[in-house]
C-alpha cells in the first residue's frame, strides 16, 4: 500500500509537465475511483483518484486504456500535455451475467436450471412496503396476488403453479443467506414485512426442481433469493430517497340507499306476515341514509423515507441504510409502519481471508380490522341498515335500538374498529456473518452463521363502549408476548479449478444445521376499572395465562458439481440429504438429488455465420425436492390441556401418523434462451413438468370421527397424500433499445401458463373444502382426480320457474313439494337447478364442478422510456380465465333477511307483480332457503387487466446537479393500481387465497381491496 | 510457510466437516408445552384426571346451540325470530344447517374423546396405578359416550356406533347400525359404568362432581323408558331413589344458582369454569339472558318461551318464577338483585328466561361456570312414575315420587294420576332444559306430529290490551321427527345412506 502510494507520488513528481490529464466518470457524470489507466503496449498505468482524476505521462503520442470492473473497457488516443475527460459506460451484460444460485454464484450463460432475475432498478419507486408485492408480474412462473389490501398484509406467491394442498404453497426465501418462510401468521401478515424494500440489490428465483434441490426439504415450492445491496468501488455516497403518497379506495359496491332499503324491508316484512316497521311506511319521504361505505373507507396517507451510505475501498466495502415506512389502510383503524436499519459490510481481512456482515433490525407495527370474514368491518358495512346513522347528535356511536335488530347481528362498523384496538408490533434482528478462506490447491471454503431473532408483541383491547343498545360490557385485554429464534450454521468447501484452458469444474461440497424454537405466553385481563390503563394486572377479571414452547430441526449434507467445457456445454449435478424433526425415527432422513445441462449452441463454430438468431442456449434438468411444512409431532399424539369444574382436563390433540413421510416432487425443465436483432430482443422459453407426490395433507376425515369443528374435536393425522401434476410453460420476452440516443425503450413481457391436475389421491377420496360463510359453513371447493385442485363446486343454474307447467315437469327439488307456500316449497320464482346426474330429483348429487380459480395465463408487462433527462414507465399485469367466488354477493342477494341491506337487484325479485323479476322470489328463513345454495350464480370471471403502475420521472441534468454539489437528482410522481379492466363484480379482482389455503383460492368473503395510490417522490444522492 | 499454513487450515476444515455431525437427539423433538401421550397416566393423579375433559369443551356446542333448538324451539317450548334457528321452530331443518351440523359434530367429539380415554388407558397406565382408579375413569368415559350416543339416537336415529376412532380415520366409510344396536351399546357401557365407577356416598375417592355409580343407574332407567322397558325403568329408578345418594333441592329455584353447582340433586351435570377461554364455560345464558344481564356484550334473548309453555304452568307453580322472567319480577340473587324491565319481550311472547341465567358472575362471553344439568334427581323421580302407571311396579309408588316432585314446586299432590300428568310435569319441570322434544317424540309418531302442530309458536300482539295472539303453528311430516344427516357427512360417507346394518359386538369384547 505504502509502496503503491509511493510510486504514484514519485510518478506525478517526474513527470508533471507531459502529463496527460482528465477525469473519468460515469455515465451519469459521477467520478469513478481507481479505475486503471494504461498506456497500451506498455507497463506505464495509474489509477484514478477519489475525484476520478489521473495523470500519466506518455510519449508524445499514445494509447490509453481506460478499465473497470462493471464497466466497458475503452481506449482513447491522446497526445502529451492533452487534457482529456472520459465516460465509461456500464457494462450492462457484465452486471447481469453472474445469478445468483442456491450456496453460491453462476454465470448468467452457463446456467442450466431455471432462474429468474430481479433486479431492483425494476421495482424502484414503487410504492408497496414489502418484497413479495413488488415480485407481481415482474418473473414468468411466479404468480403474485395479494390477499389483502391491508397494509403489510400478506400475498401469496405460486412458482409455477400450486405443488402442495398443506395450506401453503408459499416459497422459501433466502435473506442473504438466511431462509425465512414465506408462511404467513395468523394476523395474515407478510413475514417480509420485516424487510426494506429499498436494501435489496436482486431478488433471483428459482423455479425448477433442478435449481432448488440444493435446498433440498424446504424447495419444492420454489426459492427466491434476496441479496441486499453492497457497498460499490468509486462510489461512496449518501443517497436520500423518499415519497409520499396518497391512498384512495378504488370503487365501492353499490347497495341500497334508504329508500330502496325501506321498500325492501316492506317486501320482507310481508313475507315474514310481520307489521310492516312504521318509518318505513312510505319509502319515497326518505332521504338517502347513511352510506356505511363511505364511512368506513377513506383516503390515506403513505410515507416513505430512506437515508443510505455507501461506498468502497480496496479491502472494504459497506452499505448503510435506515429506512421508515407509515401507511394508514383506506380501511379506517387499519396501519402499518416499519423502521428499519441495516448495515452491510464486507472486508478482505488478508489476501486469503474474506470476512462480511449483512444485518438489518426492524420493528414493524400493524394496526389490525377484522377483514374477509363474513363478520369482517368491510361485510358489515355491507350489510348495515342505511337507516342507522354513524353518530348520534351528541357526537357518540348510533347504533341498533331494538332487540330484533340486534338479533339479527345489526351493527355499527364503524364504532366496532375505532373502539377496539388490535396491534401486532414485530421487532426483528435477521443477519448472517461469515468468514471465507482461500486455501491452496483451489480449494476455498466458507463458514457461515445466520440467525433471525424475532420478538412479537400482540395486543388486543375491547373497552368497554355502548351504541343504540348494544353494550360491550366488559372492557378486555389481552396479550401474546412471543420469542422467536432461529439459527442457521453452514459450512461450504468448493474447489474450481480449469483444465486445460477448457474445463472448468466447480465442485462444492456442505453442511448446515438449523434450528427453529419459538416461545410465547398469552394472558388476559378484564374488568379494568377505566378504559384507560389496559395493562395486565390492572383490572378484576379471571387472569388467564397460557404458555407455548416449540422447535424444531434440520440437518443437512449436501454437494454439488459443475462442469463445463468450452463455454459451450454445462452440466451440473446435485445431491443433498436433508434430517428433520417432523417426523419419526426411520422416516426423517430424505434424499434430494438433480442433474441439468445446457449447451451453447452460439459458441459452436458452425454458428459462427448464423446472424439471424444470438446466444442461443438450450438447457434442460431435472431433480428431486422434498416439503416438510407440516406441525411438529404430527407422528405422535399430544394432550391438551383445558380448564374444568374439575380441573385441568386433558384433551386429545390429534391422532398420529407414525408412518407420516417427506412430500416429494420431482420436476423436469426444458428451455431455450435466444435473441434476436443483435442481442435487443431476448426470448426465453420454458416448458416444464412437476409431479408432487405424498403431498403432506391433514386429511379431512369424517365428522363423526373427528367431531369437525367442534371444540375438544381431535385433529385428523397428516398423512401423504396422492398425486398431483403441474404442467407449464413460461415465456420471457424483452426488448431494449441499445444505444445512446436520446431515446430509449426497453419492455419486458412475461407470459406464465400452468395447468393443475390431481392424479393421484388416497381411495377414491374426494377432498371437500368449507368456508364458513354468513352464518354456516358452506362447502365451496372440490378436489378429486382428474380435475385441477379447489375446483368450485354447487349447483347449475337453469333460471327461475315462471310458469306452473315448468314447475310440473321439472325434477322435485331438494324433496321439497310444489305449492304456493313463504317458506318449505318450490314455486313460481324459485331458482330452477339442474338435475346434473339426471336421476329425476335435484339433491345435494346434482352438485358439480360450476368454476375453476386458476388461471388460463397471467402476465406482466414492463415498459420503460426515457427521453434526455424524463423517464416513464408502465407496468401492467393480469390473469385471464380465472373464476372467482364472490361470497358477497352472495351474502349481499340472499334477499330474505331482515334488517340487513341488500344490493339493489334484489328489488327485482319474481312476484306476482313482477313476473320478469330477475332474481328470485323471497321466502322466509335464511339457510333453508334453496335459492342461495352454493351454485354458479356466485361464480364470477375473475380475468383482469390492470395498469399496476404508472411513473413518470425525471433528472436533473449532471451539470445542474453537479452545481448543487450533488451526484443525482431525481423527482417522480406515480400512480398505482390506475386502472383494472375486468367483469368481476366485486371490489378488485385480484383476490388470492383465503388464508393462503391452497383449497381456496379465489374465495372473495369480503376481502380488504387495494386501494390506488398517488405518489410524490424525490431521490438525492450526495 | 503461508502455504503451509493454510494446508494446516484446510486439516481443520475437514475434521469440521467430519465433526459436524450433530448430536443423536438434535433431530428428535417430542412436545415441549404438553403431554406426549405415551408418558402421561403414570400417576394416580394423571389416571384420576384422564376424563375430566369428558364433562367440559367438547360439549359446548352441542349445549350452547343445539340443546334448546331442538329441545325448546322444536318440541314448542319456545320460538324465536332469528333466522339462523327459526328452522328449528318451523320444521325446515335441512342437513346443511349449521347448528344441526354442531349437534353431529359435538357430540362425535365427545365420543372421540371417551374413545381415547377408554381405548388408551388400559394399555398407557403405569403398573403401580390401583385398578379401581382406572376402571373409574374408563367407567366415566364410558357413561360419558353412552350419553352422547343416546343423544345421537334420539336425535338423528340410525348413526354409525364408532368404538375405536383409529381404525377408520384414514378410511371413514362407515355404515350405520340398526336404532335396537345402539341401545344395546348404550346399555352396555352404562352396566359397566354401574359396576366400575365409585359410589358417590359409600366410597371415599370419590370427587364431587363427577358421574357415580348411581349416576350410571338412572342414566339407564331413562334408557329403559325409551326402549319401553318399564320393569328395569322401574327397578333401577327405585334403587337408585332408595341409595339415598340423591335427594330433591328443597327450593326449585336454587337449583339454578351457580353456588349450588353439584347439589345433592345433580346426578349428572357439565363441569364448566370461569377460566374465561371460549367453550370452557356455559354459554346457555348468552343466548337466554337480556342484553346487560351478564356483564358482557352477549344476552340475545335468542329465544322466548312459547305462549304453550307459559300456559302449561299450573296456577302457583314455583317454577313459573325460577323458569320464565315475568316483567316486574324481582330476582334477588341476580346480580345483587334485579327487577324484569317491563319492557322484556322475548322474541314477541311477552316474558322472558331465567332458567340458566345466573348473570355476572365471571368467565366471558359464552363461558360462565354454572353447570349444565345432563340429570337431575327430579328426573329419577318422574322415570319411576312413568314406569309406574306404564305397568313396571306399583301406581302408589308412582303416585309418591310424582308427588314429591309436584309438592316441591309448591303445588298440591294428586290422588291418583295418568300418563299424561307425567308427561305434563316432565314438560313443566325440565322446560328449558333441552329435554322436551325428546319427551314428544317417543309418544310415537301420531302423537307427535298431532301435539307438535298444536303448539302455539305465535307472539302476543302488544299494540292492543290486553295483547292478543298472533298465531303460528306448524306442522311436521312424520320424517320430520328425525333430523337429517349432516350433507358434508354424507359426502364424505356416503355408506349413511345405505341400510343401517347390525353392530359387531365382538369387536367390544375384543377390547375388554
Amino acid at each position: 500500500m505504502l509502496f503503491f502510494a509511493a510510486f504514484c507520488l514519485i510518478t506525478q513528481l517526474v513527470a508533471a509537465q507531459d502529463a496527460v490529464t482528465g477525469v473519468v466518470t460515469d455515465s451519469q457524470g459521477v467520478p469513478l475511483l481507481g479505475v486503471n489507466v494504461i498506456e497500451k503496449g506498455t507497463n506505464n498505468g495509474t489509477t484514478t483518484n477519489f475525484d476520478g482524476e489521473f495523470e500519466i505521462v506518455v510519449g508524445d503520442t499514445g494509447t490509453l486504456v481506460f478499465s473497470f470492473v462493471g464497466f466497458l473497457s475503452q481506449e482513447i488516443n491522446v497526445s502529451a500535455g492533452e487534457e482529456i475527460s472520459v465516460t465509461l459506460d456500464e457494462d450492462s451484460q457484465s452486471l447481469e451475467e453472474v445469478v445468483v444460485i442456491g450456496y453460491g454464484t453462476q454465470l448468467q450463460e452457463d446456467i442450466s436450471g431455471s432462474v429468474s432475475r430481479i433486479s431492483a432498478e425494476e421495482f424502484e419507486n414503487v410504492p408497496q412496503v414489502s418484497v413479495d408485492q413488488l415480485m407481481q408480474g415482474r418473473a414468468a412462473g411466479v404468480a403474485v396476488t395479494k390477499n389483502s389490501g391491508q397494509p403489510g398484509a400478506a400475498v401469496s406467491v405460486r412458482i409455477r403453479g400450486v405443488n402442495s394442498i398443506t395450506g401453503s404453497s408459499e416459497p422459501l426465501y433466502i435473506i442473504d443467506g438466511v431462509p425465512v418462510s414465506g408462511e404467513a401468521g395468523s394476523e395474515g401478515l407478510s413475514p417480509l414485512a420485516a424487510l426494506n424494500p429499498n436494501d435489496i440489490e436482486s431478488v433471483n428465483v428459482l423455479k425448477d426442481a433442478s435449481a432448488t434441490a440444493i435446498y433440498g426439504s424446504r424447495g419444492s415450492n420454489g426459492v427466491v433469493l434476496i441479496t441486499t445491496k453492497k457497498g460499490k468501488i468509486g462510489k461512496s455516497n449518501l443517497s436520500y430517497s423518499g415519497y409520499i403518497a396518497v391512498q384512495r379506495p378504488t370503487n365501492k359496491l353499490d347497495v341500497m340507499n334508504l329508500q330502496q332499503y325501506a321498500t325492501h324491508q316492506n317486501n320482507v316484512a310481508a313475507i315474514y306476515e310481520l307489521d310492516p316497521q312504521m318509518e318505513f311506511l312510505n319509502p319515497s319521504l326518505l332521504g338517502p341514509g347513511t352510506d356505511w361505505q363511505a364511512e368506513i373507507f377513506d383516503d390515506a396517507l403513505q410515507q416513505n423515507h430512506q437515508i443510505s451510505f455507501s461506498g468502497a475501498q480496496e479491502d472494504i466495502n459497506y452499505f448503510i441504510s435506515s429506512s421508515y415506512t407509515d401507511q394508514e389502510g383506506t380501511v379506517i383503524g387499519s396501519a402499518f409502519d416499519r423502521l428499519t436499519v441495516r448495515a452491510n459490510i464486507n472486508a478482505n481481512i488478508k489476501d486469503w481471508i474474506k470476512t462480511g456482515i449483512n444485518i438489518t433490525a426492524s420493528r414493524t407495527n400493524d394496526q389490525i380490522t377484522l377483514n374477509n370474514a363474513s363478520n369482517g368491518i368491510i361485510s358489515l358495512s355491507l350489510l348495515n341498515n342505511p337507516a342507522t346513522a354513524v353518530y348520534n347528535p351528541d357526537g357518540s356511536f348510533a347504533g341498533p335500538v331494538t332487540a330484533d335488530e340486534i338479533a339479527y347481528g345489526t351493527r355499527n362498523p364503524i364504532a366496532e374498529a375505532l373502539s377496539i384496538q388490535n396491534t401486532v408490533e414485530r421487532n426483528r434482528v435477521l443477519g448472517n456473518i461469515f468468514l471465507e478462506f482461500d486455501l491452496p490447491y483451489n480449494f476455498s471454503f466458507r463458514t457461515e452463521l445466520g440467525g433471525d431473532f424475532g420478538n412479537t408483541l400482540r395486543d388486543r383491547f375491547q373497552p368497554t363502549y355502548s351504541y343504540g343498545n348494544i353494550e360491550s360490557g366488559q372492557n378486555q385485554y389481552s396479550a401474546t408476548r412471543e420469542n422467536s429464534d432461529f439459527w442457521i450454521m453452514k459450512n461450504l468447501l468448493t474447489y474450481t479449478n480449469t483444465f486445460n484452458e477448457d474445463h472448468d469444474l466447480t465442485v462444492l461440497l456442505g453442511q448446515e444445521v438449523q434450528e427453529s424454537s419459538w416461545q410465547g405466553v398469552t394472558a388476559q385481563d378484564g374488568r379494568f376499572v377505566s378504559n384507560s390503563l389496559p395493562v395486565l394486572g390492572q383490572g378484576n377479571a379471571n387472569d388467564l395465562v397460557d404458555q407455548y414452547i416449540g422447535s424444531s430441526a434440520l440437518e443437512s449434507y449436501f454437494g454439488r458439481a459443475i462442469y463445463s467445457y468450452s463455454n459451450r456445454y454445462n452440466v451440473t449435478a446435485s445431491l443433498r440429504a436433508d434430517g428433520s424433526s417432523k417426523f419419526a425415527e426411520g422416516n426423517k432422513w430424505g434424499y434430494f438429488p438433480s442433474v441439468s445441462a445446457s449447451w451453447r449452441i452460439s459458441n459452436e463454430s458452425f454458428m459462427e455465420d448464423f446472424e439471424t438468431l444470438q446466444n442461443i442456449k438450450l438447457y434442460g434438468g431435472y431433480g428431486e425436492v422434498g416439503n416438510q411444512n407440516i406441525p411438529n409431532f404430527a407422528y405422535g399424539v399430544r394432550l391438551t390441556p383445558i380448564s374444568t369444574g374439575l380441573g385441568t382436563g386433558f384433551e386429545y390433540a390429534n391422532y398420529k401418523n407414525e408412518d407420516l413421510t417427506w412430500e416429494s416432487s420431482t420436476q423436469t425443465n426444458l428451455g431455450i434462451d435466444f435473441a434476436l436483432f443483435n442481442s435487443r430482443l431476448n426470448t426465453t422459453v420454458e416448458v416444464y413438468n412437476k409431479v408432487s407426490k405424498d403431498f403432506l395433507f391433514q386429511f379431512a376425515s369424517t365428522d363423526f370421527i373427528t367431531g369437525g369443528a367442534s371444540p375438544g374435536a381431535i385433529q385428523a393425522p397428516y398423512i401423504n397424500l396422492g398425486e398431483m401434476v403441474n404442467k407449464g410453460i413460461d415465456v420471457t420476452l424483452s426488448y431494449n433499445t441499445i444505444g445512446d440516443s436520446d431515446f430509449n425503450w426497453s419492455s419486458t413481457l412475461t407470459f406464465s401458463h400452468y395447468k393443475n391436475e390431481v392424479t393421484k389421491l388416497l381411495g377414491d377420496l374426494v377432498i371437500n373444502q368449507a368456508l364458513y360463510i354468513s352464518d354456516s359453513n358452506q362447502n365451496i371447493t372440490l378436489t378429486q382426480v382428474g380435475e385441477p385442485v379447489g375446483m368450485f363446486y354447487g349447483y347449475q343454474v337453469e333460471g327461475l320457474f315462471r310458469t306452473t307447467a315448468d314447475l310440473e315437469n321439472a325434477p322435485i327439488q331438494f324433496g321439497r313439494p310444489v305449492d304456493d307456500a313463504l317458506f318449505g316449497t318450490t314455486w313460481l320464482g324459485d331458482i330452477k337447478y339442474k338435475d346434473v346426474n339426471g336421476d329425476g330429483v335435484v339433491d345435494s348429487d346434482d352438485r358439480t364442478v360450476i368454476g375453476n380459480p386458476h388461471p388460463d395465463f397471467t402476465f406482466g408487462f414492463q415498459n420503460n422510456f426515457s427521453y434526455k433527462n424524463f423517464d416513464l414507465s408502465v407496468f401492467l399485469q393480469g390473469s385471464y380465465g380465472n373464476d372467482i367466488f364472490n361470497g358477497v354477493k352472495r351474502t349481499l342477494t340472499a334477499g330474505s333477511s331482515y334488517y340487513v341491506n341488500q344490493f339493489p337487484i334484489v328489488l327485482d325479485y319474481y312476484n306476482i307483480n313482477n313476473t320478469d323479476g330477475q332474481q328470485p322470489r323471497l321466502v322466509r328463513g335464511s339457510e333453508a332457503n334453496p335459492n342461495i345454495r352454493i351454485s354458479d350464480r356466485y361464480i364470477d370471471d375473475g380475468s383482469y387487466l390492470r395498469v399496476q403502475n404508472l411513473t413518470l420521472g425525471y433528472t436533473l441534468p449532471s451539470d445542474v446537479s453537479e452545481r448543487l454539489h450533488l451526484n443525482n437528482l431525481k423527482i417522480y410522481g406515480s400512480v398505482q393500481n390506475l386502472y383494472t379492466l375486468t367483469n368481476y363484480e366485486g371490489y378488485d379482482p385480484e383476490v388470492g387465497t383465503f388464508n393462503q389455503n391452497t383449497l381456496l383460492m379465489g374465495v372473495d368473503n369480503g376481502r380488504y381491496p387495494s386501494p390506488r395510490t398517488f405518489t410524490l417522490g424525490l431521490n438525492v444522492e450526495l | 510457510m503461508k502455504n503451509y499454513f493454510k494446508s494446516k487450515i484446510l486439516v481443520v476444515v475437514a475434521a469440521v466437516f467430519c465433526f459436524a455431525s450433530c448430536s443423536e437427539d438434535f433431530l428428535d423433538r417430542p412436545p415441549e408445552d404438553s403431554y406426549n401421550v405415551e408418558e402421561f397416566y403414570s400417576t394416580n393423579a394423571e389416571v384420576a384426571a384422564a376424563a375430566n375433559h369428558l364433562y367440559s369443551r367438547p360439549w359446548f356446542n352441542f349445549v350452547s346451540n343445539v340443546s334448546w333448538g331442538i329441545g325448546e324451539l322444536s318440541s314448542g317450548n319456545a320460538r324465536t325470530w332469528d333466522a339462523r334457528n327459526s328452522e328449528f321452530g318451523t320444521f325446515a331443518i335441512t342437513g346443511a344447517h349449521g347448528t344441526l351440523t354442531q349437534a353431529w359434530e359435538s357430540l362425535y367429539a365427545v365420543i372421540a374423546q371417551a374413545n381415547s380415554v377408554i381405548n388408551t388407558l388400559p394399555t398407557n397406565v403405569s403398573a403401580d396405578i390401583s385398578e379401581d382408579v382406572t376402571n373409574n375413569s374408563v367407567a366415566e368415559a364410558r357413561m360419558i359416550r353412552a350419553t352422547a350416543y343416546f343423544y345421537l339416537v334420539r336425535i338423528f336415529g340410525s348413526v354409525p356406533i364408532i368404538e375405536d376412532n383409529t381404525q377408520y380415520v384414514l378410511d371413514p366409510q362407515v355404515p350405520r347400525n340398526r336404532v335396537e344396536d345402539i341401545y344395546q351399546f348404550i346399555t352396555m357401557d352404562l352396566e359397566y359404568a354401574v359396576e366400575n365407577l365409585y359410589d358417590r356416598t359409600s366410597n371415599p375417592n370419590y370427587e364431587v362432581g363427577r358421574v357415580s355409580s348411581n349416576s350410571a343407574k338412572a342414566m339407564l332407567a331413562k334408557v329403559y323408558l325409551y326402549e319401553e322397558n318399564w320393569d328395569m325403568a322401574y327397578q333401577l329408578s327405585n334403587e337408585v331413589i332408595n341409595s339415598g345418594a340423591f335427594s330433591l333441592m328443597e327450593d326449585y329455584n336454587d337449583l339454578f344458582l351457580l353456588e349450588n353447582d353439584n347439589n345433592v340433586e345433580s346426578v349428572f351435570a357439565l363441569q364448566w369454569t370461569d377460566s374465561g377461554s371460549y367453550s370452557e364455560g356455559n354459554a346457555l345464558q348468552s343466548f337466554y339472558g337480556s342484553s346487560g344481564i351478564t356483564g358482557f356484550a352477549d344476552g340475545w334473548s335468542a329465544l322466548g318461551p312459547s305462549i304453550s309453555l307459559q300456559e302449561a304452568y299450573e296456577e302457583g307453580d314455583r317454577r313459573y318464577y325460577a323458569t320464565i322472567m315475568e316483567p316486574g319480577a324481582y330476582y334477588p340473587d341476580l346480580n345483587g338483585g334485579y327487577t324484569v324491565p317491563e319492557s322484556t319481550n322475548f322474541q314477541g311472547t311477552g316474558v322472558g328466561i331465567k332458567k340458566y341465567v345466573v348473570g355476572n358472575v365471571g368467565g366471558a362471553q359464552q363461558s360462565y361456570p354454572n353447570n349444565t344439568y345432563i340429570m337431575r334427581y327430579a328426573e329419577v323421580l318422574l322415570i319411576k312414575a312413568e314406569a309406574a302407571i306404564k305397568g313396571g311396579g306399583p301406581a302408589n309408588e308412582g303416585l309418591q315420587a310424582l308427588n314429591e316432585v309436584r309438592e316441591r314446586a309448591e303445588l298440591d299432590p294428586l290422588d291418583s294420576y295418568t300418563f299424561e300428568d307425567v308427561f305434563h310435569e316432565r314438560r313443566v319441570e325440565l322446560a328449558l332444559e333441552g329435554e322436551f322434544w325428546y319427551d314428544v317424540v317417543r309418544q310415537g309418531p301420531d302423537f307427535a306430529v298431532d301435539f307438535l302442530a298444536d303448539q302455539e309458536k305465535g307472539t302476543y300482539d302488544q299494540s292492543v290490551t290486553p295483547a292478543v295472539v298472533t298465531s303460528e303453528k306448524f306442522t311436521p311430516t312424520m320424517d320430520d321427527l328425525l333430523f337429517p344427516y349432516p350433507t358434508n357427512e354424507i359426502q364424505n360417507n356416503p355408506a349413511l345412506l345405505e341400510e343401517p346394518v347390525p353392530y359387531d359386538f365382538n369387536q367390544s369384547e375384543d377390547q375388554e
